[in-house]
């Protein structure tokens, strides 16, 4: 009993979450038709109320499209693949605080004498917490400060904008669920029974699996920082310290680098290249199915987002304008708006990066995260738990961060510049970027080239 | 011992008596002509052959003619020595070729012959890029009613005359000739004696352009869009070596196919315009099985279980009333199944051949009209079946004699027909009406033709036949040269080749490939052994190897 | 074929460190498409290509290769000799022709049937380049539709009302004065000045 659950309370956010979710992705992609047309010089989406109702227009049409079954699938797992990609990504976001929250009380033992005084404890057996409660209460009565038991109370009447708050495991819980979306993609591209498709999830289970490590080490800083993983502590201690991205940048890029690569987003889009693996995983699927797939991935997107600016950007917090004291409803509000504007603001550098960069190619995506993201989130997390350990400057410390930050990436690109190319690359004629020479060059021509000093 | 030199090369030509064109051939050099041919006589009137000509004298110097020859005409004698390749005789060629295209229409884009046109060929190989004519070209009216199945592009006639050599010389009845003079020379018929003698559209063939064009083929196709394969003429037991000329499982046109063992160069306008019932509409399309009056139409499966547990029924009741009438339009490796299948049933199980169509008597060229006797160029045979002999050594092989369906039907009273067709329409009534009557008695017939036939009303099952471009196998012509002949149409989509039946009646796996049964078709009839040497041109299996 | 002497080597460019970083060029690459989504957001109607399709209609080049047509000749009779190049040309094998002797003195022979199926062609012009007698042409009606794969298939009067409307309209006008099959084929003294032009 440590935290209160609510079953109305959760249901009622469970339910305007879902549904503000399915609005917020139906108007995410004429947000992104709109972004492309732009970037290109064009118009986009234009009919419907300048382009208002075309999502609605969509959902309409997937909903009433001939829902194809193939007839060489295997319909048990072709059927189960988008649910499970919809419902890791519906499940990842309920710990995601998307407004207002508060840190859940802390239970700091106050026994005298005892090994773990003056820190956070989770005791487990009933005899133990009811010592240490007590202490507790001592400790509040002497020092006159609110005790564990008064902020629990206080935490529980106020409303989280968390479907389960209070949850330590806190962004683990994310990566957990938000990594079993491979098995949607998975699944989705081999009952298809499709070379195109088997192929995209094929690539798609590598690149999310190799990814994830990048992606967990960079955010380790975060908890070692926050000194928890639950994600209210994490906001609340970015209030009180300042934004993590300004103490982690490094940390910061490798994460959202990461991210992109988990919600398949170019460029990263190997999964579902189209130009190559024609729809890739999800080319057999059809009407709602399709629709289901779709659905998950801009779920996914905009939990990563969320994820990204509870983590780095302070979640709720806007400096001079919200404080955690403040939680009124218009207070709340403001929270919310704040958090989603920033969730957007994250959305909307997805888009432009989409039109910025090009596809990676499959190997060097692989050697992005092998070889430079897992040294450099390893080395950046070595950094900042050594000066958090030693402390060298006292309450300065958090500062050297940066400094070590923009070290590690120009040493890392140095590196780049010494070290020989991988061999793949070298004795195959490179033809700039891109182009890496694998494609079929004739005898007398690779003869020519190999004469050519590169 | 004699040896020629032909672009510097030596040919050894033995003490063969042949033109230059001939040697030339030899060494694997074209020299270009239009009017030689070697059926014909040598006239040299095209002067496209010219070619400069020396000698090699003892003491090994080489003395060139001044001039240039024509290679047709002239003989090849030791010693000579030949040049094509020379500036000489190529403008000798260019300008004979500039000459000959003076008033020429140059109409290819609706003549028929474009793309198999040697005025086209040569054009493109030795001639000029462009025409110095200034003039205005000869424009002679078309004569369209030269005979009933050929036209006349009077303009496009380069005057080789090959044609009129042809109906003085191979068919004898010189209803050709050239009238008017110089470049005002044409082409004609005598008023009332048109071309229509049985061999005039060969003519067509012979012309190297599009001057002579069949009726029957004109404005068809581009030949350029036609698959062409070797094949064998089913019209008479001539067996004239064929070209079926075929697009998208239609045939549009036979051609003659040089073959000094079959008939030579050339075909008749019977076999060669005969082919239109290989695409014919009224054709059986569907194997049918009738109960009572009731026509089913089922898939071949049922089809093939059906007839082989009927005639195992009867032939376990009593063998000698299984029949089978094999048909001379059958080829030796059909023949050869349906026996073996007939005779795995019963060993008691007759055999008989099928009617022969005949037509009036043996039709031999050239004709006189002097009424003076000829040597026998061409023959169009009265037995109008391409295969008799095949299957009377099957039958010779499996019953030990030739019995015809007509004795057959005379003896032991068939309790089972297993009848065969493939004659075309123009043998319409083949199953004489006597005959018929005896057939439809049995209770049991199976029908495999072509067309209806006389008792298809009668028959349990109804099975369409293969037509000669929608089969493979070996046909024996009158003199008993066996010839392959090759499918080039897939015939109904519905049906099956009848050899194809066979062999599944035998409970054999796979598709019919009819060449490589001749290895046990050898084996087991003797008498077919040469046929294990058997080249594009055949093999007579009378004389032996 | 290209000599050695005319190609000229290039060498690929090297990354320096700023590129072996990425983020500068992610910067500046995020730089020209802001670039480009601000000058559309803000830039008015003229900073878009977008044309309003249906409302607008293109100005096409006079090249376009759009809905075929069968030509008339100046007697209104179909140009078409039925020669077949066209449909030997076509590497989509899209043209059906079935030709017949002409019913006019003059000709020899001319479509009884001619089928374009538009479907199935890919508007590349080589049956316009085949003709020889300049009878099938490429029009600039491009917005070609249908409610069925047979409304589809054009037959000879269909493609010879394109040729009617398309002249009509007079976006389209015949191209080219030639039509002739050959001297020879055209009525006497019209020959002359054509062979004396290959002459010249």
């Amino acid at each position: 009993m440590v935290v209160e659950f609510s079953l109305i309370v959760t249901l009622a956010t469970i339910i305007v979450l879902m549904a503000c979710l399915n609005g917020l992705v139906a108007y995410l992609t004429l947000f992104e038709r709109k972004i492309s047309a732009y970037v290109q010089d064009r118009v986009g989406p234009n009919r419907a109320f300048f382009g208002i109702v075309q999502p609605i227009a969509d959902g309409i049409k997937f909903l009433l499209k001939e829902d194809v079954i193939p007839a060489h699938v295997d319909k048990f797992f072709y059927l189960l693949a988008p649910a499970i990609a919809l419902g890791t990504a519906f499940l990842a976001i309920a710990v995601v605080p998307f407004g207002s929250t508060l840190p859940p009380p802390a239970l700091v033992d106050h026994r005298p004498g005892s090994t773990t005084f003056g820190k956070m404890v989770f005791p487990s057996v009933t005899l133990e917490l009811e010592e240490v409660l007590q202490a507790d209460r001592k400790f509040s009565q002497d020092s006159k400060t609110p005790s564990y038991e008064e902020k629990l109370k206080k935490y529980n009447a106020t409303f989280q904008c968390v479907v389960s708050p209070g949850v330590d495991i806190g962004f683990v819980f994310v990566f957990a669920v938000g990594s079993l979306a491979v098995y949607g993609i998975i699944l989705g591209g081999w009952s298809s029974n499709n070379k195109y498709s088997l192929l995209g999830s094929l690539r798609s289970s590598a690149q999310l699996i190799s990814y994830e490590i990048p992606m967990g080490l960079s955010v380790l800083g975060v908890a070692v920082a926050a000194g928890s993983l639950n994600m209210e502590r994490i906001i609340h201690h970015q209030v009180e310290n300042g934004w993590n991205f300004i103490f982690q940048p490094l940390a910061m890029i490798l994460f959202a680098t990461a991210i992109f690569a988990e919600c398949n987003r170019l460029p990263f889009d190997l999964p579902e290249a189209e130009q190559e693996l024609v729809g890739g995983y999800h080319t057999e699927y059809s009407a709602m199915k399709f629709a289901l797939f779709f659905l998950g991935e801009y779920t996914h997107m905009i939990t990563t987002s969320f994820l990204i600016v509870t983590l780095f950007f302070g979640g709720w917090h806007l400096p001079f304008l919200t404080s955690p004291d403040q939680t009124g409803l218009f207070a709340i509000l403001i929270k919310v708006g704040i958090t989603c504007g920033k969730m957007l603001a994250f959305i909307f550098f997805y888009m432009m990066i989409r039109w910025t960069i090009l596809r990676f190619r499959f190997d060097q995506l692989m050697n992005l995260a092998w070889k430079v993201m897992l040294p450099l989130s390893l080395l950046s997390f070595l950094a900042l738990a050594g000066l958090t350990h030693f402390r060298p400057l006292g309450n300065l410390t958090p500062w050297v961060m940066p400094p070590i930050s923009l070290g590690l990436l120009l040493g890392a690109g140095l590196l780049g510049l010494i070290l020989p190319k991988s061999p793949t690359r070298s004795h195959v004629p490179n033809l700039g970027h891109g182009s890496g020479g694998i494609g079929p060059v004739c005898q007398t021509n690779q003869a020519r080239l190999e004469k050519v000093e590169f | 011992m004699a040896t020629v030199y032909i672009n510097d090369k030596a040919v050894d030509i033995g003490d063969k008596r042949l033109n230059l064109v001939q040697v030339a051939e030899l060494a694997g050099v074209t020299i270009p002509h239009y009017c030689y041919h070697p059926a014909l006589s040598v006239v040299a009137s095209c002067r496209m052959c010219l070619v400069e000509l020396g000698e090699k004298t003892p003491d090994g110097s080489v003395q060139m003619q001044p001039r240039v020859v024509p290679a047709c005409q002239t003989p090849a004698k030791d010693g000579a020595v030949v040049q094509t390749a020379t500036s000489k005789s190529k403008t000798a060629q260019g300008q004979t070729l500039e000459a000959l295209l003076l008033n020429h229409p140059l109409d290819c884009p609706v003549c028929d012959k474009a793309g198999e046109c040697k005025l086209q060929d040569y054009s493109y190989q030795f001639g000029f890029a462009e025409s110095r004519m200034v003039d205005e070209k000869n424009t002679p009216p078309n004569k369209p009613d030269l005979g009933p199945n050929i036209n006349l592009f009077t303009d496009r006639c380069i005057m080789c005359s090959r044609c009129v050599r042809f109906t003085r010389e191979i068919s004898g009845t010189s209803e050709l000739h050239i009238v008017n003079r110089g470049t005002h020379s044409e082409i004609d018929v005598f008023p009332g004696d048109p071309l229509n003698n049985k061999l005039a559209t060969n003519v067509v063939d012979l012309c190297p352009v599009g001057a002579l064009a069949s009726k029957d083929f004109l404005y068809s196709h581009r030949v350029w869009n036609l698959k062409t394969v070797d094949s064998v003429c089913p019209g008479c037991s001539t067996g004239c070596s064929i070209h079926i000329d075929a697009n998208k499982d239609v045939v549009y046109r036979l051609r003659p196919r040089e073959n000094p063992l079959a008939q030579g160069y050339f075909m008749c306008d019977d076999g060669r315009l005969g082919y239109h019932y290989a695409n014919s509409k009224n054709r059986l399309s569907a194997p049918k099985i009738r109960s009572g009056q009731e026509w089913k139409e089922t898939g071949w499966k049922e089809i093939v279980s059906g007839i082989d547990n009927d005639l195992r029924a009867v032939a376990a009741v009593n063998p000698k009333g299984v029949l089978g009438v094999l048909s001379p339009f059958l080829t030796v490796e059909e023949g050869f199944l349906l026996a073996q299948y007939l005779k795995s049933l019963s060993k008691d199980a007759r055999l008989a051949l099928g009617p022969i169509p005949v037509t009036g008597e043996d039709d031999n060229y050239p004709k006189t009209r002097n009424g003076q006797p000829a040597k026998v160029q061409f023959t169009i045979r009265q037995e109008k079946c391409p295969n008799r002999k095949g299957i009377e050594a099957i039958l010779q092989h499996f019953e030990g004699k030739i019995v015809h369906l007509r004795d057959s039907l005379q003896g032991e009273k068939a309790e089972a027909v297993f009848l065969t067709g493939g004659y075309p329409p123009s043998t319409q009534s083949w199953l004489e009406p006597n005959l018929a009557k005896g057939i439809s008695k049995t209770p049991l017939i199976i029908n495999q033709d072509l067309f209806e036939n006389a008792v298809a009303g009668q028959s349990k099952y109804l099975l369409p036949a293969a037509a000669f471009a929608e089969k493979e196998g070996t046909f024996v012509n009158h003199a008993g040269l066996a010839q392959g002949i090759k499918r080039i149409c897939s015939g109904p989509r519905k049906g099956r080749t009848d050899g194809q039946v066979y062999l599944d009646l035998l409970g054999r796996k796979g598709l019919l490939h009819a060449f490589s049964l001749h290895k046990e078709i050898a084996s087991a009839v003797p008498c077919f052994a040469p046929l294990l040497t058997m080249g594009p041109q055949g093999v007579n299996l009378e004389k032996g190897s | 074929m290209i000599k050695p002497e005319e190609i000229t080597w290039v060498k690929p460019p090297t990354f320096g460190l700023m590129d072996q970083i990425y983020l500068p060029a992610i910067i500046s690459g995020l730089g020209t498409t802001l670039g480009h989504f601000a000058k559309t957001v803000f830039g008015g109607p003229q900073a878009k290509v977008t044309q309003y399709f249906p409302e607008e209609r293109p100005e096409l080049p006079a090249n376009y290769r759009g809905v075929h047509r069968l030509n008339r000749d100046e007697e209104g009779r179909v140009k078409c000799v039925a020669c077949y190049m066209c449909s030997t040309a076509c590497p989509a094998h899209c043209i059906d022709i079935v030709a017949a002797p002409s019913p006019w003195p003059d000709r020899e022979k001319y479509p009884e049937v001619f089928v374009i199926d538009e479907l199935r062609c890919i508007y590349c012009g080589m049956c316009e380049q085949a003709c020889p007698v300049d009878a099938i042409e490429l029009t600039s009606l491009f917005d070609l539709t249908g409610l069925s794969r047979e409304e589809m298939i054009f037959n000879k009067e269909k493609l010879l009302s394109v040729f009617d409307q398309t002249v009509a309209m007079g976006k389209d006008p015949v191209r080219t004065k030639a039509g002739r099959l050959s001297v020879a084929s055209e009525p006497a003294g019209d020959g002359l000045t054509d062979s004396s032009s290959v002459q010249s």
